[in-house]
């Protein structure tokens, strides 16, 4: 029952949450400066040109009529057109979120097991040159910008050992060998800052549970190292990392347009750049609608794993 | 540590297999040429860019095309005549060609056409360019008949411009999606972000051409990655390469790079109906105070060249003989003060950030045009923002025109009184000048034209309009396995004879 209820409660915040962005993303798009149809007619622009297509796209009304009639036709499934290329944003965003979801849901999987990996290795190892070698590389990585990474990763493995595509993408039916080739590097380089950023938090965590009075008494008792470090002190030293990974969710999303836009990946990231690029309000509206979604959820599933492997959370749920 | 090892040895796989399947991939007799944005529209008759350019010229033709070396010829017309009064000009259209589904080309299809571009309630970008056109009619199936208001002597001219392609009459309403055309490629896909695919267009109406398989336009942002891909061989050609970058690459032996003149131009816009460039004496002391050839050293790299107005020097029409008086700080300085600026005039020059070509050649006058009274103030603006904020309101911004197809497109509305680009950039009105340029459109003859075009850059050298700096060269990078493909100074590409070898 009380789960029930603090899963309502969750869900609700999470409509209103999108409810309230979706006002904000109005508003903020419209006093962007530009105009859509400066942007469509290019240097063709007349006032004449410009006032007939603005009548045409219907963007005269004021504004609260517009975003009424954004939400109705959004909530009536309907996610309007990119008024630039003339074509449904839903496809548009549909095909760019799936390509997206790979790259990300590839980088998030590294980002996982070798963050987590790399923390346990330098924790059981503290001191150790290894351990100092991994902090050393660990704060570079963090310090140092994705586009950075990109651009050195194009040089060496593009250029000059000419081992991978400098370009991100390649259709499915191109090959699988080709498909995958050209993924290697965005995935790796998007990445990069996020692992370093795991595995520092899980090292200090991982640090401070061998440091506890638990682990002395596993010791004292005699357990053997091996399970005490998996059974005693990994599942507690995982819960911080499970948060870190739900906020770098979020910042997975600020890398992938970075990510995308260098290695010209036909993602979201870059939908929405080319939507800012061109004032295309109605893609980049629903575009930026549905990164606040993904973001939303992603803490959303975060606050309920938490619940889920915190035996803390669980008593005090049990007792209460 | 499984987990981390696990990784690493899954990378290594992937880096492995990579390295396996890279030597296969150039195999296929299909072009890739990297482009920079993502093109907004297939519809031939809306493209605005000039990667969209690249795109309507390869999947569909004009009634006239226009070569590398400028010289028009006929493309789906055989012929063409003109009335003597220039206003009533017949095309003979080409039998036997197809389109990409198999229709045959009719005259119906160039009606409807142009019909379409001219619709006042449609959104063609480009119809003010078409003003003079009072009607079109087919007579038969296979002439055309464009009766004019004005007399027009380059009428073939314009037609082959970037906009003006021939579409079926019966399929309009798809060009935005699955556009058909008779070019010599046909659309196969298009995916924003990642790159339009063409194929061969096994009914081209020329014999054995073209002789590609297909080509693909890659759309790659970064420019550096854009160089590596060229350099890795993922694509074949490197569209409109950055000139500081020309001296860099033609050092390679793997690649080709070629830079050519165009009539392509950047200039800072001097508002003449407000001050304080609504004085011609401040104007003129801004042209003494700048030394044009530094300009194209310090902004350019040296690849360009110093012109007079639109026309670039390398054009027959360029007015080599007329005078250009020699740069002089100290006579700029005198100017100003008669013109009622004794201590030199400060004021802001706005830049299109994002556009680095211009945005160098803003800083570049700020630092020359200082010895000569001119003080001033970089303020940058976002190009988007350019057209609705700065255009034909600020009193001095750095702004650019890309070449079009004849001298009288690319002069006409730029320097007549109350032309429709004038109206946008300058407000300049001269009468040496609007004379000279309604006497040369209303002429077929290229020795009248040259004559009045070569009056009308004499007149603004005497009254400058505004400050036209350079003819900007285009430089493209290909790899030695492309053969057939001329650098074009339209900046668009002629497949047709292009191979891989």
């Amino acid at each position: 029952m009380r789960l029930a209820a603090f899963l309502l409660r969750r869900l609700l915040g999470l409509l209103g949450v999108l409810l309230g962005m979706s006002v904000l993303i109005f508003g903020i798009i419209h006093i962007l400066p530009g105009n859509v149809a400066y942007a469509i007619l290019g240097e063709f622009a007349t006032p004449t040109a410009v006032a007939q297509l603005e009548a045409k796209l219907g963007l005269n009304d004021p504004l609260p009529v517009q975003y009424w009639r954004w939400f109705d036709a959004m909530l009536h499934g309907d996610f309007g057109m990119s008024i630039v290329m003339n074509r449904p944003a839903a496809s548009l965003i549909g095909e760019a979120l799936g390509r997206s979801a790979l790259l990300a849901g590839l980088a998030f999987g590294l980002i996982a097991t070798g963050g987590i990996a790399l923390g346990l290795y330098a924790a059981t190892h503290r001191g150790r040159v290894s351990d100092k070698l991994l902090t050393l590389a660990q704060f570079v990585l963090i310090a140092v910008p994705e586009f950075f990474w990109a651009i050195l990763a194009v040089l060496l493995f593009a250029s000059w050992l000419n081992l991978l595509p400098a370009t991100g993408y390649a259709p499915l039916d191109a090959g699988v060998a080709d498909w995958a080739a050209h993924l290697v590097l965005p995935v790796l380089v998007l990445s990069f800052g996020l692992v370093a950023h795991v595995s520092r938090l899980t090292r200090s965590s991982m640090l401070e549970v061998l440091d506890s009075r638990f682990v002395l008494a596993a010791r004292a008792r005699g357990l053997p190292e091996r399970r005490v470090l998996w059974r005693h002190a990994l599942p507690n030293a995982l819960l911080p990392a499970i948060t870190v990974l739900a906020i770098d969710a979020g910042l997975l999303i600020g890398g992938i347009v970075v990510v995308e836009t260098v290695f010209a990946y036909p993602g979201l990231g870059r939908l929405l750049v080319y939507a800012i690029e061109r004032h295309d309000l109605p893609l980049l509206q629903v575009g930026m609608m549905v990164v606040t979604a993904i973001y939303a959820l992603a803490n959303f599933v975060a606050e309920l794993l938490y619940a889920a492997l915190n035996p803390r959370i669980r008593v005090a749920g049990a007792s209460a | 540590m499984p987990l981390s090892r696990r990784t690493l040895i899954g990378s290594s796989l992937a880096a492995a297999t990579a390295a396996a399947i890279r030597p296969a991939q150039a195999a296929a007799n299909v072009l890739r040429i990297g482009i920079s944005t993502s093109l907004s529209t297939l519809d031939p008759m809306m493209v605005t860019t000039g990667d969209e350019y690249i795109y309507a010229n390869l999947v569909f033709n004009g009634l006239a095309r226009m070569r590398e070396d400028l010289v028009v010829e006929p493309d789906l017309a055989e012929s063409w005549s003109f009335s003597d009064d220039l206003k009533r000009w017949t095309f003979r259209l080409r039998r036997g060609v197809k389109f990409h589904d198999g229709q045959e080309m009719a005259a119906d299809d160039v009606v409807a056409s142009f019909q379409r571009l001219l619709d006042p309630a449609g959104t063609s970008p480009v119809r003010s360019q078409y003003d003079m056109v009072e009607s079109v009619s087919a007579p038969d199936a296979a002439t055309v008949v464009f009766q004019l208001k004005i007399s027009y002597g380059g009428f073939a001219d314009i037609l082959t411009d970037r906009q003006v392609k021939i579409v079926p009459r019966s399929a309009a309403a798809q060009l935005a999606t699955q556009p058909i055309g008779t070019g010599p490629f046909k659309f196969v896909s298009y995916t924003a972000g990642d790159r339009l695919v063409l194929a061969r267009h096994a009914g081209y109406f020329e014999p054995g051409l073209p002789k590609l398989d297909g080509a693909e336009l890659r759309i790659i942002p970064e420019m550096s990655v854009k160089i590596a891909a060229l350099q890795a061989g993922d694509i074949d050609v490197l569209w409109d390469l950055p000139l500081e970058q020309v001296k860099p690459l033609s050092g390679r032996a793997d690649l080709r790079v070629d830079s050519i003149p165009t009539a392509s131009w950047d200039g800072a816009i001097l508002n003449n109906a407000i001050p304080p460039f609504n004085d011609k004496r401040v104007r003129q002391a801004f042209h003494l105070a700048v030394d044009k050839k530094e300009v194209v050293e310090l902004t350019l790299f040296g690849q360009g060249v110093e012109t007079i107005s639109p026309i670039p020097p390398s054009h027959p029409f360029y007015a080599k003989d007329v005078v250009v008086p020699k740069t002089d700080a100290a006579a700029a300085r005198k100017l100003l003060a008669e013109a009622g600026y004794p201590n030199g005039i400060k004021l802001p020059i706005i830049l299109p950030v994002g556009r680095p070509v211009r945005e160098r050649l803003g800083v570049t006058l700020q630092q020359i045009a200082k010895a000569g009274g001119f003080d001033l103030q970089v303020q940058r603006l976002p190009y988007s923002s350019f057209n609705a904020e700065v255009s034909g309101k600020a009193p001095l911004y750095i702004d650019g025109f890309f070449a079009r197809p004849t001298v009288d497109t690319s002069l006409f509305p730029f320097l007549r009184s109350m032309g429709s680009w004038n109206e946008r950039l300058w407000h300049y009105s001269d009468e040496a000048v609007d004379r000279a340029l309604d006497a040369a459109r209303s002429s077929a003859d290229p020795a009248v034209q040259k004559k009045n075009y070569i009056d009308m850059q004499a007149a603004l050298v005497a009254n400058p309009a505004s400050f036209f700096a350079y003819s900007v060269n285009y430089a493209c990078a290909y790899r030695k396995s492309v053969g057939g493909i001329k650098t074009h100074p339209m900046k668009w590409f002629d497949l047709r004879h292009a191979t891989l070898g």
